[in-house]
């Protein structure tokens, strides 16, 4: 790794970095703190529990609202944090290969004395420190709103760490084949377009499974199968395995980038 | 220092490189001619280890060009045929990253440069117009003192004054004993740096000779306004290549016989005189025809 490099590269995504940040720690701050008033409110679940079983599932909302974590997991992390993490993801994986082979830039860093593979390694602990300072930020501000915005509800630390160490991973195994895609991609927009397809069929894979007993087979096809929040957060699964199959994963993407870069012919 | 054996690559279509073979020598100033399209910049990018060869090689300093990509680097500067920087930079802060990169510590020899071609450092590179990108990429290559130069077309986009400014910078770094190929369009640019030269076409190295046997077969065309019809006659007269081209106005062809041609317009009243550009391709239609009449 090239530690200027990282630098300048951490640099000059702040400010997109900055608005991930904002956006996601701001969300989770409001959810907590509207969630007296909906945990008071008479007849909320009653109302959850006349939709159709398909419709509150998809919601995140299966046994209506019962505590704050199974509402922060349910509203926060199964739906607008995922999509955070992906666009985010989706969009800086292709930011810092694709694009500066596309355009050209990357001939400047190639002409230093520093090899393929460490200028890559670098690429891609810019991605990931993003995405740790996102789910970072979010945690730190999920357990502070808990504890001092509200009162007379609790959120169980340690499982909710536990939940945004699984988010951060299962978005890492994404960031992998983001990453992948980027690194044999002269073209910056077809990088874009491939690891946004392959992310949103997976999302699409994991919506239509959970619709129907039907269309569960489909959730086999998805990453998003070992990404349930609300049972995570009551640890009703098993986050170790999950856990270390997905640094697993994660691991090896990574590794056949740096591979397939070094080995490839650049236009540059 | 930079050798190049065997070099094939093959795009779609038949383009690409197709067996080059040259050589440059420690301390000598090469110059890569060609058309747009002929293969100087791919050339370019299998020396600096972007691009596997199909068959064959090239090293610089006896390092591997493709293996060894990182370590030649230590002692190269490259300039891009097209370049494009980092975004969301000033041209000092993409100098000074790189220099980070490099990780020198000086920057006596940067800000020397800076002065020497006028470049106001300060502007965000989206905001620089295309010559002020080639000063900086020019500065990029030559900031850490390398013994080997790459540069892919260093004058395009510089005005006449800064032409100037890059040709005395070559010949200084050649006094220093430092290995330059740069590629052109033109003759002359390289004409008056360069040692030796290869021309490509087609992706084949089509001659490769030094710049003193080029220099000799180059054709120039001067076009010629004398003052009198009786001037004009006396012209026509000579020996030389001739061809009318209006009233009291003639091009005249000179290869090697200048001297001739200067006695010629001694005896004449000159109303006016200019030479015309030659392609490259004339310049090498010539250079054959000229080695098929020597064999
Ligand atoms: N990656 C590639 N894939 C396919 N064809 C390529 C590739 N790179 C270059 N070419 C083709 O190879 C030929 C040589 O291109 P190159 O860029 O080397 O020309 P050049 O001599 O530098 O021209 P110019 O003077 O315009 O810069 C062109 O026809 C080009 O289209
Ligand atoms: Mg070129």
């Amino acid at each position: 790794m090239s530690l200027p490099l990282y630098l300048a590269m951490m640099k000059s995504h702040g400010k997109m970095l900055g608005g991930f940040i904002y956006g996601a720690s701001a969300y989770i701050v409001l959810i907590i703190w509207i969630y007296p008033s909906i945990a008071d409110m008479q007849g909320f679940n009653d109302m959850i529990g006349a939709l159709p079983e398909s419709m509150r599932k998809l919601i995140g909302m299966e046994n209506g609202i019962n505590s704050l974590s199974d509402y922060v997991a349910g509203e926060f992390y199964g739906m607008l944090f995922l999509i955070i993490l992906m666009v985010y993801v989706i969009l800086t994986s292709t930011r810092v290969m694709a694009r500066l082979v596309d355009q050209g830039s990357m001939a400047y860093l190639l002409a230093t004395p520093h090899s393929r593979v460490k200028i890559a390694i670098t690429q891609a602990a810019v991605l990931l420190t993003g995405l740790a300072l996102i789910v970072g930020f979010t945690t730190f501000s999920g357990i502070a709103a808990s504890e001092w915005l509200i009162e007379g509800y609790q959120l169980d630390v340690a499982s909710f760490i536990a939940l945004n160490i699984l988010t951060f991973l299962t978005f890492s195994s994404i960031a992998g084949y983001c990453f992948l895609i980027s690194s044999i991609s002269n073209d910056e927009k077809k990088a874009l377009g491939i690891s946004a397809g392959i992310t949103l069929l997976f999302y699409i894979l994991n919506m239509a499974g959970k619709l129907s007993e039907k269309t569960e087979w489909m959730l086999n096809f998805s990453i998003f199968k070992w990404y349930d929040p609300i049972k995570m957060i009551n640890n009703e699964t098993d986050a170790f395995w999950i856990g270390c199959s997905l640094s697993i994963s994660t691991f090896l993407l990574f590794m056949i980038s740096l591979i397939v870069f070094k080995k490839r012919n650049l236009p540059l | 220092m930079i050798h190049v054996k065997g070099l094939s690559k093959h795009f779609s279509k038949g383009k690409g490189l197709f067996d080059l073979n040259f050589e440059v020598k420690k301390g000598e100033v090469f110059g890569y001619i060609g058309p747009n399209g002929a293969g100087k910049s791919t050339t370019i990018r299998h020396l600096m280890g972007f691009m596997k060869p199909d068959r064959g090689h090239s090293s610089i300093n006896g390092m591997d060009c493709w293996n060894n990509a990182a370590r030649i680097q230590d002692q190269t500067g490259y300039l891009p045929g097209e370049i494009v920087f980092l975004e969301g930079m000033s041209g000092l802060g993409f100098l000074s990253l790189l220099q980070k990169m490099r990780k020198q510590e000086t920057t006596k020899r940067r800000d020397e440069l800076i002065e020497r071609f006028q470049l106001d450092v300060k502007t965000p590179i989206r905001k620089m117009s295309k010559g002020m990108k080639q000063k900086v990429g020019i500065i990029a290559a030559f900031m850490h003192d390398p013994q080997v130069l790459i540069l892919d077309e260093p004058t395009s986009g510089l005005d006449p004054l800064m032409q100037r400014v890059f040709i005395d910078l070559i010949l200084e770094e050649k006094q220093n004993n430092k290995t330059i190929l740069m590629s052109s369009h033109s003759f002359q640019e390289i004409e008056r740096t360069c040692d030796s030269a290869g021309i490509i076409k087609d992706g084949k190295l089509v001659a490769l000779e030094d710049m003193y046997l080029l220099r000799s077969v180059q054709r120039r065309v001067f076009e010629v306004k004398v003052k009198s019809e009786n001037d004009m006659e006396h012209i026509l007269r000579s020996s030389l290549d001739i061809e009318v081209k209006g009233a009291r106005t003639v091009h005249v062809t000179v290869q090697g016989n200048d001297q001739e041609f200067v006695q010629l317009l001694s005896r004449c009243e000159v109303q006016h005189i200019d030479t015309r550009p030659q392609d490259l391709e004339d310049i090498f239609m010539h250079y054959y025809d000229r080695r098929e009449v020597e064999k």
